[in-house]
This record gives C-alpha cells, sequence and structure tokens, in this order.
C-alpha cells in the first residue's frame, strides 16, 4: 500500500531532476520578466537570437563527441585560429571562399585532434582531456604568431564590403536573425543525423560502452575521428557567426567557449560520461547559459557573482548526471 | 606505420597552409616573437650598441603576448634595443602569475643583466623581483604599479597610470556634460588590476551630477564579443537613459559601437582607452569621441634608457610617468598614427 505513493514520488522527483534544465529557464524568466519588465521586449528578444549564435554551434559539435565518451579542449585554439586565418584570407579570395576555407580548417583541424587521439592510445575521457587541452595551445599559439598578436577589424580595415558577415551579424529574416536562421538549419541536419542514421546510433553505442560497440562491429576509431571533424566543423561555424558579430576580433577570441559550451551541454541533460544525450538538450542547455547571463545582466547582478552562479550550475548539472549514472 | 606518416603529413600541410594562406593576406600585421618564454640564447637584437660599448641582455617579462599592447611593446623593445645597447628575450606568461613569476627566475638563472616586468598580478609576481634584485638584475616596471610597501623591490616605474586615465577620463565627461548625464560602465577583465584601476579612477574624475547606471566587467578577458553582450543588456535594460559609455580598452569599444548601432543609438557619447589603431579608427569615424592612449613606444625608450643609465652606474628618477593621450576628432591629428 505505502509502495505506490512512494514510487510516485521517486517518478516525480526523476522527472524533475530529467527535465530539471526546463524548470530552471521556466523560474529565470517569469523572475526576470517580473523584476525587469524589459526583458520581454522584442530588442532583448533579438540580443537573445544574436547572443545564441556561437555558443549554440561549439556546443552542437561538443554534443557528439560527449555523447562519444569523449571530450574536447581545444576549442578555444580552433575558434582562434579559425577567426584569424578567415579573415586574414577575405581581402586575398573574396568573402565566401574564405568562411568556406575557414570551415574546411575546421573540419581538418576536429580530424587532426581526432587522429592524434587515436594514434596516441587516448581512448578515454581523461585522455582525451588533456591531448585536446594540448592541441589548443598550439591552434592559439599559431593564430597569435599569424597575427602578432594584433586585433582585425573587418569593420574599417579590409577593403571587400563583408556582405555576408554584415548578414550574419545583424541581418533578419522575418522575425528570427540571419544566424538563428543558420542555427536551425544545423540543428535539423544533426537531429536528423543523430537520430535516424547509423553513424549516429554508432556515436551513442561507443560513448556507452566502447568495447560492446567494438565487439559489436563498430569501427570505433573511426567513430571518435569522425565527431571530432564533425565538432572541428561546428566549431568553425560558430567562429565565423562569432567574428561577425564583432568587428574586431582578437586573437584570443573564444576564450572559455570549451567551458561554456561543456557546460551547455551537460546541463542539457547529455551524459558527462558518455552514450546518453541529444541535441534538443544541447539547445536546453545553451538556452540556460545564454538567458541566465542575459537575466543576470538585466538584473545588474555583479560579474563575479554571475561566475559564481555559473560555476554552481556547472557543478549542480555533473552532479545530478552522477546521480542518474549511479541509478543506471 | 602508415597511418602515422599520413597523420604527421596531414598536421604538416596543415601548418605551411595556414603560413602560405596567411602571409599573402597583406592585412595581418607583422608576426611578433613566439608567447612562450623565448630562448635565452636567442635574443631578438644583437646590434651594435648607441651607447657605451657593452651589450647588456634583458628580458620583457609581459602577461601576455595576446594582449596586443603587448604584443606591440614587444615590437618596439626589439626595435629600440640596439639603440641603447641590449639584446633582447621576451617571455609571456599568458596571464598565468606563475609562468610570470618563473620567467623572472629563469631571467636571473641565465645572467640576464635586466628585467622590465608587466605581470598579470602585481601581487604574485613580487617575490621574483626580490630575488632579482638580491642577484643584481635591474628591475623596471613596465605600466605596472607595485604596491608601496613593496617599492623597495624595483629600480624605477615607466608608464601611464591607469588610475589616472580613468580620472582623465572622467574630468573629460565631466567638461563636456556640465549639466550632468547618465552613464554605464563596461569594465575590462574582471579582477585586472588595470580594469579595478580606471574603474576607480574614473569613479574620482567624474562630478557629482554624472551618475552610473550600472557596471559590469568582462567576465573571461579583454574579449570584444563580451563587450557586445553586456551593453546589449545595457541597452535593453537602460535604453535612452544611457548619454555615455565608458568602455576600458578601445577593441571594446568597438564592440559596445556595434551594439549602439544594431540599436539605432547613434548620439551616445562612447569613451576608451588604449589609443590603438581601432581607437584611433573609431574616433575619426566619430563613433567613439575620446580614447585615452597610452605610448607604448615612450614606455619602452624610457626603460632602455633608465636600464642602461644605472647598469653603467648612473640613477634615474623611480617614477618615469609618461603622459597619456587625450585622442579626440579635434586633436587626433596632433599625435602620431599608431600601428597596433
Amino acid at each position: 500500500m505505502t509502495k505506490q505513493p512512494r514510487m510516485g514520488r521517486q517518478a516525480a522527483v526523476d522527472f524533475l531532476m530529467e527535465y530539471l534544465v526546463l524548470f530552471v529557464i521556466v523560474a529565470l524568466v517569469i523572475v526576470t520578466a517580473i523584476v525587469e519588465p524589459r526583458f520581454l521586449s522584442a530588442q532583448n528578444f533579438t540580443n537573445l537570437m544574436r547572443q545564441f549564435g556561437p555558443l549554440s554551434f561549439v556546443a552542437l559539435g561538443m554534443t557528439f563527441i560527449i555523447v562519444g565518451g569523449f571530450i574536447d579542449l581545444s576549442v578555444p585554439g580552433m575558434i582562434s585560429i579559425v577567426a584569424m586565418v578567415t579573415l586574414s584570407l577575405v581581402d586575398v579570395i573574396g568573402e565566401l571562399p574564405a568562411m568556406f576555407a575557414g570551415l574546411v580548417l575546421g573540419a581538418a583541424l576536429g580530424f587532426v585532434n581526432g587522429t592524434t587521439l587515436m594514434l596516441a592510445g587516448a581512448n578515454t575521457q581523461a585522455k582525451a582531456l588533456f591531448i585536446t587541452f594540448g592541441m589548443s595551445q598550439i591552434y592559439r599559439s599559431l593564430a597569435l604568431h599569424l597575427t602578432g598578436g594584433f586585433p582585425m577589424n573587418w569593420g574599417t580595415l579590409f577593403e571587400h564590403p563583408m556582405p555576408v558577415t554584415r548578414a550574419l551579424s545583424s541581418g533578419m529574416w522575418g522575425p528570427l536573425s540571419i544566424s538563428f536562421w543558420v542555427f536551425l538549419f544545423f540543428l535539423l541536419v544533426l537531429y536528423i543525423f543523430q537520430s535516424k542514421t547509423a553513424l549516429g546510433r554508432a556515436i551513442t553505442y561507443t560513448g556507452g560502452n566502447l568495447t560492446a560497440a567494438e565487439l559489436g562491429g563498430i569501427p570505433t576509431k573511426r567513430v571518435v575521428v569522425f565527431i571530432y571533424t564533425l565538432c572541428g566543423f561546428m566549431v568553425a561555424v560558430g567562429a565565423i557567426v562569432l567574428f561577425s558579430r564583432v568587428s574586431v576580433t582578437v586573437p584570443t577570441v573564444g576564450t572559455f567557449f570549451e567551458r561554456d559550451a561543456i557546460m551547455a551541454v551537460v546541463v542539457g541533460g547529455t551524459s558527462l560520461t558518455g552514450g546518453r544525450g541529444n541535441v534538443l538538450r544541447t539547445v536546453m542547455g545553451v538556452s540556460l547559459v545564454i538567458l541566465m547571463s542575459n537575466c543576470m545582466n538585466l538584473l545588474g547582478v555583479q560579474t563575479h557573482a554571475q561566475e559564481v552562479v555559473r560555476g554552481a550550475i556547472l557543478v549542480l548539472a555533473i552532479w545530478l548526471d552522477h546521480r542518474r549514472h549511479a541509478r543506471g | 606505420m602508415k597511418k602515422r606518416t599520413l597523420a604527421t603529413l596531414v598536421v604538416l600541410a596543415l601548418v605551411v597552409g595556414i603560413f602560405a594562406a596567411c602571409g599573402g593576406g597583406g592585412t595581418a600585421p607583422a608576426p611578433a616573437a613566439p608567447t612562450t618564454p623565448a630562448a635565452p640564447d636567442a635574443p631578438a637584437d644583437g646590434g651594435e650598441a648607441a651607447s657605451g660599448d657593452q651589450i647588456f641582455r634583458a628580458a620583457f617579462i609581459t602577461q601576455a603576448m595576446s594582449n596586443e599592447s603587448q604584443a606591440f611593446s614587444w615590437r618596439e623593445f626589439q626595435r629600440l634595443a640596439p639603440e641603447f645597447g641590449f639584446e633582447m628575450s621576451v617571455f609571456a606568461g599568458e596571464n598565468e602569475p606563475a609562468v610570470e613569476f618563473d620567467g623572472v627566475l629563469t631571467a636571473i638563472a641565465n645572467g640576464y643583466d635586466a628585467v622590465f616586468v608587466n605581470p598579470s598580478s602585481i601581487e604574485g609576481i613580487i617575490p621574483a623581483l626580490q630575488q632579482a634584485r638580491d642577484a643584481g638584475l635591474v628591475v623596471g616596471m613596465f605600466s605596472s604599479v607595485l604596491p608601496d610597501e613593496h617599492r623597495g623591490v624595483m629600480d624605477f616605474f615607466v608608464g601611464s597610470d591607469d588610475f589616472l586615465g580613468g580620472v582623465q577620463a572622467g574630468e573629460f565627461v565631466s567638461a563636456h556634460f556640465p549639466d550632468g548625464a547618465n552613464f554605464v560602465e563596461v569594465g575590462g577583465q574582471a579582477g585586472h588590476s588595470a580594469a579595478n584601476d580606471r574603474h576607480s579612477g574614473f569613479q574620482e574624475g567624474i562630478a557629482d551630477n554624472i551618475v552610473m547606471l550600472d557596471s559590469q566587467f568582462a567576465p573571461t578577458g579583454w574579449n570584444t564579443h563580451e563587450a557586445l553582450a553586456i551593453m546589449e543588456d545595457f541597452i535593453v535594460r537602460f535604453g535612452d537613459e544611457i548619454d555615455i559609455v565608458w568602455c576600458h580598452w578601445d577593441n571594446g569599444a568597438s564592440g559596445v559601437i556595434d551594439a549602439l548601432q544594431n540599436a539605432g543609438m547613434t548620439d551616445v557619447f562612447v569613451i576608451g582607452v588604449d589609443g590603438n589603431r581601432t581607437g584611433y579608427a573609431q574616433v575619426r569615424a566619430g563613433t567613439q569621441a575620446l580614447s585615452v592612449g597610452q605610448s607604448f613606444t615612450n614606455m619602452a625608450t624610457e626603460s632602455l634608457r633608465n636600464a642602461r643609465i644605472i647598469l653603467e652606474g648612473g640613477t634615474v628618477p623611480v617614477d618615469n610617468w609618461i603622459p597619456l593621450d587625450m585622442v579626440t576628432l579635434d586633436s587626433i591629428d596632433s599625435f602620431v598614427e599608431p600601428d597596433w
């Protein structure tokens, strides 16, 4: 007799924990809207869409890395070098070819990451953590070397008019910003890829149990190289959207994007231990990260306190993930 | 084996490709030295000294070569070193106090004659500076002020005062808005001493009728996109109440201007600090009212001159303040155009 209510309570707790991020988002929106009604203004909605851009692309790429049971700390270095190389090429080969080159470079860097990991026998998240951190240093140092540490200002320095960059920066199509449409496109493609293709499922199996996946005939090394290549490509998209947002791009652009991307993925509910999660959950995580920053700025919360909240939320998300994992 | 060879080739091709692609770009400034500690036996310059016969060895220990002002300073050190009879190396900490600390110790161990130091954490490097003084090195603080109780660990200071820069900016604003105005502050890297000093200086410089609506600092660094995001949120929150934006760095002001233009706010009085190429361009374009400029060329010159004098047995003033340039549309042509 007493078991049923207990099970009901447990189910409610499980449901709450599963979708905690949604409840937090709703609470955040309500509280901020009450205290600062301008939160609901059209202008703030536009700002949120624009702020959503760069991080969301990186986080989408990071989702596949984490679902696959790995981690990628090379994100800041990749953003840095892709942004600086792409901008360097604009006046040489034109804007769109430069962007294409930037995307290829991002994918190539991701391929190098994945290949390096596999050649080094790094088949755990811990090993990947250190190797990709090292790769980040290499990429960032290359970017600094190429630019001499100086920023690039596409708003004033380039002869090229940069129409695509300007469109990504502030263009609108209907009610949504251009960069948000680009995000929706990639979200749709990646969602279909993850849920409807054999390779998408192979990533989940690889992250769930590497040995079992290998025994099941999945070429796990190729899968790992693929997810890093995919992540590199998505990071490159994020880098292009990021430098489009600001006229001046410094070589250190992208600092802490790996932290925010991992936070968004984990907060969204993707398991840090791999094998569980999807891109839709990541969208929830990114929404929370972006909203949190926006809301705290609108509420006048000071910078240092904001960082405390961010750190606390990351710790909470990992703790919840651990609890879910422990329960199986 | 084949896979290893392939991977090596891919990496090499990538690196060569990147360099080849950017070499012809024409938009990137000339490369600076590596950002990791330079090899002590590989000096940047070894030219003939213009004053005296002896060539001295000096190290520029800087917070980060990823900070363009420091990259420019290093370039100026390299350019000016032969004139004052120095061979220079750079040790970049990349905003990590422990690395800066080790840079000083490396300079001591390798028999350098002088160090010019601009750390990210002034408190963190003081013990290393004391060791450098004890070892007989000339210690010059570069654009970084030591607390009064620790001034004994340096031979001299050369630089512009961030606090004074803030004061001058505040006074400029007060003079421009005698009837009062509202401002928001987009601060530099949270916790950075320059950001703290610019904040305090501005508060000191403004009149009572210049009212702060809010102040936020860039959470992770002096990043333009962080300034942009902060400003976007300020615009939503305060809108037309904002008369002035006090931004701690010119590249950040660029993000502020982007946000203002996206919101259709073209009459806001934006002021920044640095006096770099971006700031000059924005002042010329009329989108930035003032850039409080620092002359890193003069700082490098004074640092080398002072060190040379001390090493030859002379004495120099302890404090060597380099005047700040107040770059406005009216005064901009009276200054040398920066190339950083």
